[in-house]
C-alpha cells in the first residue's frame, strides 16, 4: 500500500510516499516512491522539493505561511501530471504522522480515532511548539484524505522504557501522580531507527550493545540504549531539556525563571517563548538558529558564533561522557540529524579529546561525510562512530502497517507506582 | 446557512483597531484595516510595524510570526472590503454619530447576517444600531488593551440583536483564544463599570493630598496584588480616554460616582495625557516606561 508519512514541524513539513506491506516489510523491500519537504514555513521564501527517483528533482518557491498551505502545496505537487507521482490523492491508502509528545498513555504507534486526536490534543500543553503542529499537519491531511485510516507514531513511545530513577525529576512526588510531571524524552523514532540501522551496518546484534544516539536537528537529544533499549535521554517533560538547540535554550538553572520573571517583569509568556524560540544558538550568538550559517559567521571571526558553536559541542560531549558511564561503557557513538549528517566541524569538536573512553576518531573519514551513511571512527577504536542519516519516515509507514494489522509492539514501562 | 470566518474588517486603525487586527491576524485569519487616507494607513503600518518589533524584543513574538502577521493585513481607504467580509468591527474613537455613520456603512454592504461589531465601552449600542436596516445583526465587542494579551472580551447583547449573530461573536471570541463575558447593554458593562469609580476615587486621594500618586498606586498594587497601579492604569490608557468615558458615564447614569476628579480634568486640558505624552500622573519615556518609581515599587524575589 502506498502511505503518505507527514512529520509537520514547528517550521517545515517533511514527507513521503513508501510503499510497504507485511510481505514487503519482511523482504526490506519497502520502497520510497517519493521524498520531500516544504521548508522555511513563515519565511517569504517557503521552499517545496519533491524527488522522485529517476526524476529531476523538482523545486518551487512560495510564501507560505502555515502548515494547511504548505500541505496543501504538497498534495497538489504530488498529482501534477508533470512532476507528481500519483493520478489522484485517493491512491494514499493510509497516512503516518509523526507526532512528538504522547505523554504516558501512549507507549506505542496508535490508529487517530477522534478520541486519540483528542488526547493528542491535551498533550499539547506539554509541547506547545510541537503537538499543535503535528495536528495541524493531521487536520490539514484529513479534510483531505478523510476516509483513509491515520495513524499516530511518538516520539516519546520508545523511551517509555526509561527506569524511574531516570525518568522522574528531584521535585515532590505528587507533581508526578498529580500531573504526570516526568521526563518523557523525544526523538524516539530516530533513535530507535538509527540504533536499529547502525548495528546492521556494523553486523551486529543490537540486543547485545550499548549504544549513544546523538540526533541533532532543529531539537536535539542523545539517547543510551541499552539492549536495543532506551534508558535515558536528554529532553525531559518537554522538548526544551538537554542540549542546546537552534532556538532552545537545553538545560539551564530553574531558579533563573522567577529570578527573571520578577527582575525584568516578563510574563509567563515571555519566559516561555523566551526560551524556546529566543533563545539556543540563535539567543547565544544573535547571528541565526541555523549551523550552516553559525558556521559561516565563525569562520569570519564572530565571537560569539564561536562561542554559540562551542557551547553545543561541549553540552553534548558532557552527555556522551554521562551516558557512557550510565551505560557501564559504550559500544558505539551515532550521530543524525541535520546538524549530526551534515557538520564534521561539531562532530570533532565533540569527540575530541575521547580517546580516554577508547574512541577515536578518524578525521579525514569525518570531513568526507556529509549527508551519507558511514563510520567516522578509526578501525582500531574500541569505540565505533558513525553518522546515520535518520529515517523516520520509513519507521513510521512500518508502524502504519503494524497498527493496522494489528501488529504494533508496545514499549512497555518498566515499572509503575500507585 | 452556513457562516464561517475566513475575513474581518476592521475599521479604523487606530491603537485599538490595529491591536485586534495584530490578534486577528495571529489567529490565522485575514483582516482588511480601513483608514480614512492612504497617509494615514502608512502612519499605522509603521506604528503598528514598530509594536510588533517591541513585542519581538521583549520576546512576545518571532521574527516569522511578525512576517505572518503583516502578511495578512491588508490596507484600505474605502467601505469595498466589506463586501467579502465575514464580521466587521468598528473601532473609531468613542463618538456616536461617527460610529453610527460606520455602522450604516457597513450595514449596506455586508451580507445579512453577517455580525457588525461596536467596540465600545460606554455607548449604547441599540441606539447605535437603530438606524439600520438590519439592526438584529449589530452588537457590540469591548476589547481590552492589548488585545493580544488581555484574555477577556466583554461581548454585548443590543435590544434586537439576534441569538444567532450573537453566538457568531462568542465563536469569534473563543478563535481569538479569548474568554467572553456576556454582557447586556448598559453603560460601561462591567470592566469600565466597575474600574472607573475605583480611578475616579484614587485620583481624588491625590487631590486631598492624603497621599501621593506614587504612594496609591503602589498601595493598591503590594496590597491587593494589582499588576499594574489604576493611576498608571489610566496614564497608560491616556488619561483624555479616561475622561471621556467618565463624561459619557456620568451623562448616561447620572451617578455622582461617575463625576470626573477636577483633577483629571485639569491634566488632560494641560495636555498631560499620560504615557503617550511622557507625563500624567507619572513620567514616561519615549518607550512608554516609567521613569519615576519609588525604590521600593520593585519586584520581591523572597
Amino acid at each position: 500500500m502506498k502511505i503518505l508519512v507527514l512529520n509537520s514541524g514547528s517550521s517545515s513539513v517533511k514527507f513521503q510516499i513508501i510503499e510497504t506491506d507485511l510481505e514487503r516489510m519482511k523482504a526490506h523491500q519497502d520502497k520510497t516512491l517519493a521524498t520531500g519537504l516544504v521548508e522555511k514555513i513563515g519565511l517569504s521564501d517557503s521552499r517545496l522539493v519533491l524527488k522522485i527517483p529517476e526524476k529531476p528533482v523538482y523545486q518551487d518557491y512560495h510564501e507560505i505561511l502555515e502548515h494547511r498551505a504548505a500541505i496543501d502545496w504538497v498534495l497538489r505537487a504530488l498529482v501534477d501530471p508533470d512532476h507528481g507521482l500519483l493520478e489522484k490523492v485517493e491512491e494514499i491508502e493510509a497516512v503516518g504522522h509523526r507526532v512528538v509528545h504522547g505523554g504516558e498513555e501512549f507507549a506505542s504507534s496508535v490508529l487517530m480515532t477522534p478520541d486519540v486526536v483528542e488526547m493528542i490534543e491535551s498533550c499539547s500543553v506539554l509541547a506547545p511548539l510541537h503537538n499543535p503542529a503535528n495536528l495541524r499537519g493531521y487536520h490539514a491531511a484529513h479534510a483531505i484524505l478523510p476516509d483513509v485510516p491515520h495513524v499516530a507514531v511518538f516520539d516519546t513511545a520508545y523511551h517509555q522504557t526509561m527506569p524511574a530513577h531516570a525518568f522522574l525529576y528531584g521535585i515532590p512526588f505528587q507533581f508526578y501522580k498529580k500531573r504526570q510531571l516526568r521526563r518523557y524524552g523525544f526523538h524516539g523514532t530516530s533513535h530507535r531507527y538509527v540504533s536499529f540501522r547502525a548495528c546492521q551496518i556494523l553486523g551486529w546484534k543490537r540486543a547485545d550493545k550499548k549504544l549513544i544516539t546523538c540526533h541533532l536537528g532543529n531539537g536535539c537529544s542523545v539517547a543510551a540504549i541499552d539492549h536495543a533499549k532506551s534508558i535515558d535521554t536528554s529532553m525531559g517533560f518537554t522538548p526544551l531539556e538537554g542540549l542546546l538547540m537552534g532556538t532552545r535554550s537545553g538545560d539551564l538553572d530553574p531558579a533563573i525563571i522567577p529570578w527573571l520573571m520578577a527582575m525584568e517583569e516578563m510574563t509567563l509568556h515571555q519566559i516561555n517563548t523566551m526560551l524556546n524560540k529566543h533563545s539556543g544558538l540563535y539567543g547565544v550568538s544573535g547571528v541565526s538558529s541555523d549551523m550552516r550559517e553559525l558556521l559561516k559567521a565563525r569562520a569570519k571571526g564572530n565571537q560569539r558564533a564561536d562561542v554559540a558553536f562551542r557551547m553545543f559541542c561541549y553540552r553534548l560531549k558532557k552527555y556522551i561522557g554521562a551516558y557512557a558511564a550510565a551505560l557501564g561503557g559504550a559500544d558505539a557513538v551515532i550521530f543524525t540529524g541535520g546538524i549530526g549528517e551534515n557538520s564534521p566541524e561539531v562532530r570533532e569538536w565533540t569527540l575530541r579529546g575521547m580517546e580516554f573512553m577508547g574512541l577515536v576518531l578518524d578525521r579525514d573519514k569525518n570531513a568526507g561525510i556529509i549527508g551519507s551513511e558511514g563510520e567516522i571512527s578509526t578501525p582500531d577504536s574500541k569505540v565505533k562512530a558513525l553518522v546515520v542519516p535518520t529515517n523516520e519516515e520509513k519507521v513510521i509507514a512500518r508502524d502504519v502497517v503494524r497498527v493496522l494489522n494489528g501488529l504494533m509492539p508496545s514499549f512497555n514501562p518498566p515499572e509503575t507506582f500507585d | 446557512m452556513s457562516w464561517e470566518l475566513h475575513h474581518v474588517s476592521i475599521i479604523g486603525a487606530g491603537m485599538m483597531g490595529r491591536s485586534i487586527a495584530t490578534k486577528v491576524a495571529q489567529e490565522g485569519i485575514n483582516v482588511c484595516l480601513k483608514e480614512i487616507s492612504m497617509e494615514r494607513a502608512e502612519e499605522a503600518r509603521s506604528s503598528l510595524e514598530e509594536t510588533l518589533d517591541h513585542e519581538i524584543a521583549r520576546f512576545n513574538l518571532t521574527e516569522a510570526e511578525k512576517k505572518a502577521i503583516l502578511s495578512r493585513i491588508t490596507w484600505v481607504t474605502q467601505f469595498d472590503c466589506a463586501a467579502a467580509c465575514d464580521l466587521a468591527i468598528e473601532t473609531v474613537q468613542e463618538n456616536f454619530e461617527l460610529k453610527r455613520e460606520i455602522v450604516q456603512e457597513l450595514d449596506q454592504r455586508m451580507p445579512p447576517g453577517h455580525p457588525i461589531v461596536i467596540n465600545t465601552s460606554t455607548l449604547s449600542i441599540t441606539e447605535i444600531a437603530a438606524s439600520c436596516r438590519n439592526p438584529e445583526r449589530v452588537l457590540g465587542m469591548h476589547f481590552l488593551y492589548p488585545v493580544t494579551s488581555t484574555r477577556v472580551v466583554e461581548v454585548v447583547r443590543g435590544q434586537l440583536t439576534r441569538d444567532e449573530v450573537y453566538d457568531r461573536a462568542i465563536e469569534f471570541a473563543r478563535l481569538l483564544d479569548k474568554v467572553p463575558i456576556k454582557v447586556f447593554e448598559m453603560p460601561g458593562f462591567v470592566t469600565t463599570r466597575v474600574v472607573l469609580p475605583l480611578i475616579n476615587e484614587a485620583m481624588h486621594v491625590v487631590m486631598e493630598g492624603v497621599a501621593t500618586a506614587a504612594e496609591v498606586d503602589l498601595a493598591l498594587k503590594l496590597g491587593y496584588d494589582f499588576r499594574t497601579g489604576p493611576l498608571e492604569w489610566a496614564d497608560r490608557v491616556g488619561l483624555d480616554r479616561v475622561f471621556n468615558w467618565m463624561q459619557h458615564m456620568f451623562q448616561e447614569t447620572g451617578e455622582a460616582r461617575f463625576r470626573a476628579c477636577p483633577l483629571l480634568k485639569r491634566l488632560v486640558r494641560a495636555g498631560l495625557l499620560g504615557a503617550k505624552t511622557g507625563q500624567g500622573f507619572f513620567a514616561y519615556d519615549t518607550n512608554r516606561r516609567r521613569l519615576d518609581r519609588l525604590p521600593d515599587d520593585k519586584p520581591g524575589l523572597a
